[in-house]
């Protein structure tokens, strides 16, 4: 098979900013985090746990959520996001797990999770979980690449055991997307009465759900544009009014947490922290909740767009005042990310979006596109994973 | 050391506390801490070093308040508390960070992979990291752990002058705390910091002023932290079963139904 692309601007672009980050990289391995990072004894977990691990866990909830849509509540004219959505699953959570060999102090000791027993600890259970549902997206995306290469024994294996692989990997995410909300529970007179909930495990568990359709919308509108398929707007325009209902229900479930814990007066107070309270609410939730609402906005591709890029800095804005901005600790300490951090985040997202990019045009991912190497069997499946549960039943 | 190993604890008693900060010599030069270039700052708190930091692990704090007609100086001390119950190493994914039988919360380096979930949980906000090198350390009073295995008392409560430190079992240091509050109401607040504070700790503080005024965290729940997670985390087992139980009868069910349609389309 053919593993080579023409580079376009983007490409290059992408290429550019990760060489960058690859740079601040460098010099992080080289003499420590302190040299280029700003998270300090007060602010341990900074823009980098904030972005770079917990969005792109929840980001990531776009695997579960699409895959759960379709195999496990059967709605299957969603199929071909499925594909995308796993892809992008997976990458979104290699991306975590890249982002914390760069964070953690000692990131050479990191299997110690893996041979320890700590039930006790929320980030035990993540780390687990996340370990597990990285092998299982693998698996599960696993069947494009070995039908590309035509490796027929094991592509019967892994179509064998995709039904309950699949089952574990949503099982999985439930587990560890609440399990990243736990983490943040225990620590109650540190973050600030707005953000801090009994319910933060549910919490990010819905906003990982919220994510799903946003991210799927999102890819497929920008693949639609840069890989050059039109659209499917009839079934974006139902994506979209599914993502208008689980906006609508976190926005209410937040709410009324918020008022069931008799917190709601915080949202009044003025202070830094009621401010990105409601930008968070306002730009994350609120605005494209009603943009959701109107048809006019569901059928147009800028205002899908929109309403999905605001969703996922919404979801952005909510894990970094959970974990960063909504945290209070003694009064003179302060935490702003450095260019290094932030130069670091970028170039692990670049790559991402760089690998996406180049699977894309040499995997068949999307069935809108004609397969890149023409194969019968190719055009007479649907493209989705789920060609795998035919194959077992 | 005998089979019945009781827990140990400490008294912090600012009240006799002169602010000569021995304590924090010894516990610099017992833990093999390098000295720090500090600087003056405004605002309350007028110690040095301002914090506590990986080169710093206990401060005592200077707090000017104003009592009767001038101010005067009321001493404040941090350290570890080494909790009954810790948050620290219930939040640690390695159990890098423990508890001890005789008391003391330490960290075993060979373990940790430097999440700094231990910092991050920690209410008293004690553990600190050494950002600077390359395979970094938690930081942070062991209660002189090796000390005590050695049936030695912690460094800092050796070299107190005014008594301010005592050291002992738990049971005899509550005991000896409420003694000294009935002997002398006037000198001591009614309170024992520590004693209930997230289920109870190791180090009993007491003081002549409220503990907030002298830079204390107050307001922390009575019950343990680790509480807060067990909640959710116990329910792991049982949730994980029942939803992959759930899942699996909706797929089921799906792809019954997909195949009946299939069926009936070859039909028709």
């Amino acid at each position: 098979m053919n593993w080579s692309i023409r580079l376009t601007w983007w490409d290059k672009l992408l290429l550019t900013i990760m060489a960058v980050g690859a740079v601040f990289g460098f010099v992080r391995f080289a003499t420590g985090i302190g040299s280029i990072a700003n998270i300090n004894n007060a602010y341990p977990w900074g823009w980098w746990v904030g972005y770079g691990i917990m969005t792109m866990i929840a980001v990531g909830g776009v695997g579960f959520t699409i895959t759960a849509l379709v195999e496990i509540l059967g709605v299957h004219r969603y199929h071909s996001f499925v594909r995308p959505a796993v892809l992008m699953a997976f990458l979104c959570y290699a991306s975590a797990i890249t982002m914390l060999m760069v964070e953690l102090g000692r990131p050479w000791m990191v299997w110690m999770v893996l041979v320890s027993w700590a039930p006790t600890s929320a980030l035990y259970e993540v780390g687990w979980c996340a370990f597990l549902y990285l092998t299982v997206l693998a698996l599960e995306f696993a069947q494009v690449p070995l039908e590309q290469a035509g490796w027929g024994r094991t592509l019967r294996i892994v179509r064998a055991i995709y039904i309950p692989i699949m089952i574990l990997g949503v099982t999985l995410s439930h587990l560890h997307q609440s399990s990243l909300g736990t983490l943040m529970t225990l620590i109650p007179h540190k973050i600030n009465v707005l953000w801090w909930s009994d319910n933060l495990p549910l919490l990010y568990l819905f906003s990982a759900m919220m994510a799903g359709p946003a991210m799927a919308i999102l890819e497929h509108l920008a693949a639609a544009r840069w890989l050059g398929f039109a659209p499917r707007m009839e079934l974006l325009g139902g994506l979209a009014r599914i993502e208008c209902w689980l906006v609508g229900l976190f926005l209410a479930f937040q709410m009324g947490d918020l008022f069931y814990r008799g917190a709601a007066d915080a949202m009044f107070i003025a202070s830094w922290f009621a401010v990105s309270f409601w930008v968070e609410i306002g730009f994350g939730l609120l605005l494209p909740f009603v943009l959701l609402m109107m048809p006019e906005a569901r059928e147009s591709r800028f205002g899908l767009a929109w309403a999905c890029a605001l969703i996922i800095g919404g979801i952005l804005l909510h894990r970094l005042n959970v974990a960063v901005i909504g945290l209070r600790v003694r009064h003179w300490e302060t935490y702003f990310p450095s260019i290094g951090e932030v130069a670091i985040t970028l170039a692990i997202t670049a790559a991402a979006l760089f690998a996406f990019g180049w699977l894309a045009r040499i995997l068949p991912i999307h069935e809108e596109l004609p397969s890149p190497e023409t194969r019968p069997h190719a055009a007479t499946h649907p493209a989705g994973v789920l060609r795998g549960a035919e194959g077992v039943s | 050391m005998s089979t019945t190993v009781k827990p140990k604890a400490m008294i912090q008693d600012n009240t006799r506390c002169i602010g000569c900060r021995a304590c924090m010599v010894a516990c610099k030069s017992w833990n093999d801490r390098p000295e720090d270039h500090t600087d003056f700052f405004a605002g309350e708190g007028y110690q040095n070093p301002r914090g506590l930091d990986a080169n710093n692990y206990t401060l005592i704090t200077f707090n000017e308040i104003v009592t009767g007609a001038q101010p005067d100086w009321v001493f404040g001390r941090q350290l570890c508390m080494h909790c009954e119950h810790p948050a620290c190493a219930s939040a640690c994914p390695t159990t890098a960070m423990f508890k001890t039988d005789l008391g003391p919360v330490v960290f075993d380096e060979s373990r940790c992979i430097g999440c700094r979930a231990c910092m991050q949980a920690c209410p008293f906000i004690i553990p600190k990291y050494d950002y600077e090198n390359f395979a970094p350390k938690i930081h942070k009073c062991t209660f002189c752990a090796d000390r005590l295995e050695a049936n030695l008392e912690p460094a800092c409560a050796t070299v107190c002058p005014t008594g301010a430190i005592s050291f002992g079992d738990r049971e005899d240091m509550v005991a000896e705390a409420k003694r000294r509050i009935a002997a002398a109401p006037g000198t001591y607040i009614p309170e024992i910091y520590g004693l209930e504070e997230v289920g109870g700790t190791s180090v009993l503080h007491l003081s002549s002023v409220p503990f907030e005024q002298i830079g204390y965290i107050t307001g922390l729940p009575k019950t343990p932290m680790p509480d807060l997670t067990h909640r959710w985390l116990r329910t792991t087992a049982p949730v994980f079963a029942f939803l992959y139980a759930v899942f699996g009868a909706l797929n089921w069910i799906v792809r019954r139904r997909m195949r009946h349609q299939k069926g009936e389309g070859e039909h028709t």
